[in-house]
């Protein structure tokens, strides 16, 4: 038994904790990954900081006050598509969340630091085997139709996500908390058609601000997960009420949403009785400017917008030649990946995979495609910023080895690929894809591109044998593991079906011990490295452009929105 | 004349049918998948089945286009996709703003087409005849995804005087206008000007006009009295003509601007595979198109006795 350990409110505080201290104090963890575990395990950011203060002998790195006062009043009127957003749980894509966010609230909030702090749970506690997590609920949060924000509104919204009928990409976020169990329907080939649902008992109402989830198996990543951009909680009759947030928008955020029109206008208007601190912007405009970025940037030269959402690399030059703009950078674990599908032809064939991996020089894919700004991948899709990243040896372009793996493949006479490609995150992805087809050439791999528009490609991510799709930065390595390459799951578009990976997966994600589960993690990454699934050219960095009259903004490296202290000068 | 203009509505109409049908064939013809476009990929095959039954779907082939044509021609043409609203609440609006820049734009092309056509066109191979060539087929050259950012690098980024994109969200801003406008200015003018031209010139060389200035009219007489009438017929019809371009022409320019019209509209609908806003933007644009048409040949055998009295 562990002696139970309290903090200065009298608060149990995690017996892993200390250890996390003493990790610290010998230099085992990096002063990021100390705050952003502690806090994890339900130690207050506040405390975290100071914790960690101590321990390194430094000041308060809280920031000081703002050199500025902030001035509240003004609208921030910000270039993006505006999408439709009629249920927070099915979201497939950043925008949307970004409309809805500052109406709809999410339990936790990762910062642009990646520290996940505390937002509609005031604090949380993990048991010692990380299977039961305890959410206590701030109190005196009010919905904007003037009901109290309790454990119903997150019962309702768990059961929700992890209901297969929703249809929420939520259910492999949360894999410890589903079962798998027969429809009673059978496939053409006489199979029992297989569910994802919910177990029995997953979530737990303990009182009216308290909720506990009941997990299968450990899972680290929790408080992490429920910052994801489809867990927005809404209100509890959010189904009965039509469940459409654009009609019927219910929300605990400090804005209302005061004017919707797909394709060209989203409006958010100051609420009052906001139960969090007072916020400055009077109101936040989303304008709509369609598919082209550059006519976005062109937007804020005109002063016709004071932000633009992201815009592509190829644009650096253009956003830092506008006068009185200021651009924003993040290094992010956003990427694409040209994912084979494992289980159909060509792709079946291991050796095949592994020659295309041979022909790859990553390096030189990033500094033709997105001008050296990230890092070069390793086609394991975890991310040299992942705190659980291992350290591989490289990978190398191997020309000969690329030939024998063909030989022995049966293409020796060479082969023709063709790859979708949607060009979903900008024109990188044709630039990368451009490059790797060159450097698959030699070997006599001939790679076929093939160029849609996003939304065409959205269309058959998951469908097509070969595609390059986009994957969006996620705090955690495992996270996004389990995400897509666990089997079987939702968004595992490379229908990679490893066992014995995802046995690993399992042991990593209950892991707490950053070095331990880096252990786990490098053998994990390896196996899917060596299997060849996918390959991913790099790591990109994130860009923003806001005027200068945005004050207290930072990029997330989600870029997700969060305008709680962004002031007008 | 009677008889010409209800053949000419009845060859309208039939066009469109026509039009109408191969549209359908195209768009609909497996329900299958339709329901997978309106309820999305990732909808399962009961529910598919269930929308299709609900919507009639099940029907012979058609039945279900007469059942749809007389919808579409009430103007119901269902639901956009995207958009989450009837499609004529997007369509009219949308079509409203093409129609406000293509006026804008027809406002500025057809004074100065036809001046500088007249002007090059009364002395063929003069000085000012060949400037106005040159400048008009230059201009005319430079396709609009280029002349955009050229125009947009200039008055935007550099001088900083104009807009760079022309959204409206504001309420409707002339001054978002101006690019847009002159790009399609500079695209299109320098054709109407070479027609004009053109005809002007070909007036100038007949018997009539020759014999006018022979007898000693005024030349200023002779062109506003004599060559004139007879050289606007042709310009008419291309005017005409620039109103089917512009619905179509306009697409670049709405996209590049992020101008909310109609060519935005038929991109995004394309894109998205928004099949029912597809259906509705193509049946304007074959409307557009084909009434055009009708309104310059019937214009055209207005305008010129030879035709009018034969």
């Amino acid at each position: 038994m562990t002696k139970d350990l309290k903090d200065e409110t009298g608060k149990r505080i995690h017996p892993y904790v200390p250890e996390l201290c003493e990790q610290l104090r010998k230099g085992e963890v990096d002063r990021r990954e100390f705050l952003r575990t502690v806090c994890l395990l339900g130690v207050s950011a506040g405390a975290a900081y100071g914790m960690a203060g101590r321990i390194l002998g430094e000041g308060s790195p809280m920031r000081s006050a703002l050199a500025e006062e902030p001035k509240t009043g003004g609208t921030l009127r910000v270039g993006m598509q505006v999408q439709e957003m009629t249920d927070p749980a099915t979201f497939n894509w950043t925008e949307p969340s970004n409309q809805s966010r500052h109406t709809v609230e999410y339990l936790t909030r990762t910062g642009s630091d990646n520290i996940t702090r505390p937002y509609l749970a005031e604090n949380w506690e993990a048991s010692d085997d990380l299977k039961t997590w305890t959410f206590k609920l701030r109190q005196g949060v009010k919905w904007s139709n003037g009901d109290d924000f309790n454990a119903d509104d997150v019962v309702f919204n768990v059961e929700r996500w992890l209901n297969p009928d929703t249809g929420s990409s939520n259910i492999g976020l949360f894999s410890n908390m589903v079962e798998e169990v027969d429809t009673g329907k059978k496939d053409d080939q006489g199979n029992p058609v297989m569910s994802k649902r919910m177990t029995e008992g997953a979530v737990e109402k303990v009182d009216d601000r308290t909720v506990r989830l009941h997990l299968n198996a450990p899972d680290l990543s929790i408080p992490e997960n429920l910052y994801n951009y489809p867990t927005a909680i809404v209100h509890r009759r959010f189904s009965e009420e039509g469940g459409d947030l654009s009609k019927n928008p219910v929300g605990t955020g400090p804005y209302e949403l005061a004017e919707f029109r797909v394709g060209e206008v989203c409006k958010l208007k100051r609420r009052d009785n906001y139960w969090g601190d007072q916020t400055f912007l009077d109101e936040i405009h989303y304008i709509d400017l369609g598919e082209d970025r550059s006519a976005w940037l062109a937007a804020l030269a005109s002063k016709q917008v004071d932000m633009v959402w992201r815009f592509d690399v190829n644009q650096l030059e253009v956003a830092e030649g506008i006068p009185g703009v200021v651009v924003n950078t993040a290094i992010t674990a956003q990427t694409a990946v040209a994912r084979m599908q494992v289980d159909k032809a060509p792709f079946d064939n291991k050796k095949l995979r592994q020659a295309i991996q041979a022909c790859v020089d990553h390096n030189a894919i990033l500094q033709i495609a997105y001008r050296g700004k990230g890092a070069p991948g390793e086609d394991h899709h975890v991310a040299p910023i992942h705190p659980e990243y291992a350290e591989l040896p490289r990978l190398k372009q191997d020309y000969d080895k690329a030939k024998q793996l063909l030989k022995e493949a049966g293409h020796e006479g060479g082969v023709t690929l063709p790859i979708d490609i949607g060009n979903t995150t900008g024109a990188w992805e044709l630039d990368a894809m451009q490059a790797f087809k060159q450097q698959c050439a030699p070997a006599g791999i001939n790679i076929e591109l093939n160029v849609m528009p996003s939304s065409q490609y959205w269309d058959i991510w998951d469908k097509t044998p070969f595609g390059f799709t986009s994957w969006t930065h996620r705090p955690l390595g495992v996270m996004v593991l389990n995400l897509g390459y666990r089997s079987g799951v939702p968004w595992n578009e490379s229908h990679y079906a490893n066992p014995e990976f995802d046995k690993l997966l399992d042991q990593a994600t209950a892991t707490l011990d950053v070095d331990a589960r880096r252990k786990l993690m490098a053998k994990a990454q390896k196996m899917l490295q060596d299997d060849a699934v996918i390959i991913q050219p790099l790591w990109r960095a994130e860009f923003t452009a806001t005027a200068e009259k945005v004050k207290g903004y930072e990029i997330h490296p989600t870029v997700y929105h969060q305008f709680h202290k962004v002031w007008l000068a | 004349m009677l008889i010409f203009v209800m053949r000419r509505i009845g060859a309208m109409v039939l066009t469109m049918v026509v039009v109408s049908i191969l549209l359908f064939l195209l768009l609909e013809y497996s329900p299958g998948n339709v329901a997978t476009k309106v309820l999305g990929p990732y909808s399962s095959e009961e529910q598919r089945q269930i929308w299709l039954e609900e919507k009639g779907y099940n029907d012979p082939l058609p039945l279900r286009y007469l059942r749809w044509l007389g919808k579409a021609v009430q103007g119901d043409f269902g639901d956009s996709i995207k958009y989450k609203v009837p499609v004529s609440e997007v369509l009219w609006p949308r079509l409203g703003n093409t129609a406000i820049l293509g006026a804008a734009t027809m406002a500025v092309v057809i004074p100065l087409a036809l001046v500088l056509g007249v002007l090059a066109g009364m002395r063929e191979g003069s000085g000012t005849d060949r400037s106005i060539s040159v400048l008009s087929i230059i201009t005319t050259s430079v396709p609009e995804f280029a002349s955009a950012p050229m125009l947009q690098a200039f008055f935007v980024f550099y001088l900083a005087l104009l807009p760079g994109t022309s959204s409206m969200i504001g309420g409707f801003n002339p001054v978002e206008l101006i690019l847009p406008v002159m790009v399609l200015v500079l695209y299109d003018f320098g054709y109407v000007t070479r027609m004009t031209r053109a005809s002007m010139a070909e007036v100038m060389t007949t018997h009539y006009i020759r014999t006018a200035v022979l007898k000693g009219l005024p030349y200023k007489m002779v062109i506003m009295k004599h060559a004139l009438r007879n050289a606007l017929i042709a310009p008419f019809t291309v005017v005409m003509l620039q109103i089917n371009w512009l619905l179509s022409g306009v697409i670049v320019v709405e996209f590049f601007f992020a101008y909310k019209g109609f060519g935005f509209l038929i991109l995004d609908a394309s894109l998205n595979k928004d099949i029912f806003l597809i259906e509705a933007c193509a049946m304007v644009a074959v409307f557009v198109a084909v009434a055009t048409q009708a309104l310059a040949d019937i214009g055209y055998t207005y305008l010129n006795p030879r035709i009018r009295f034969s």
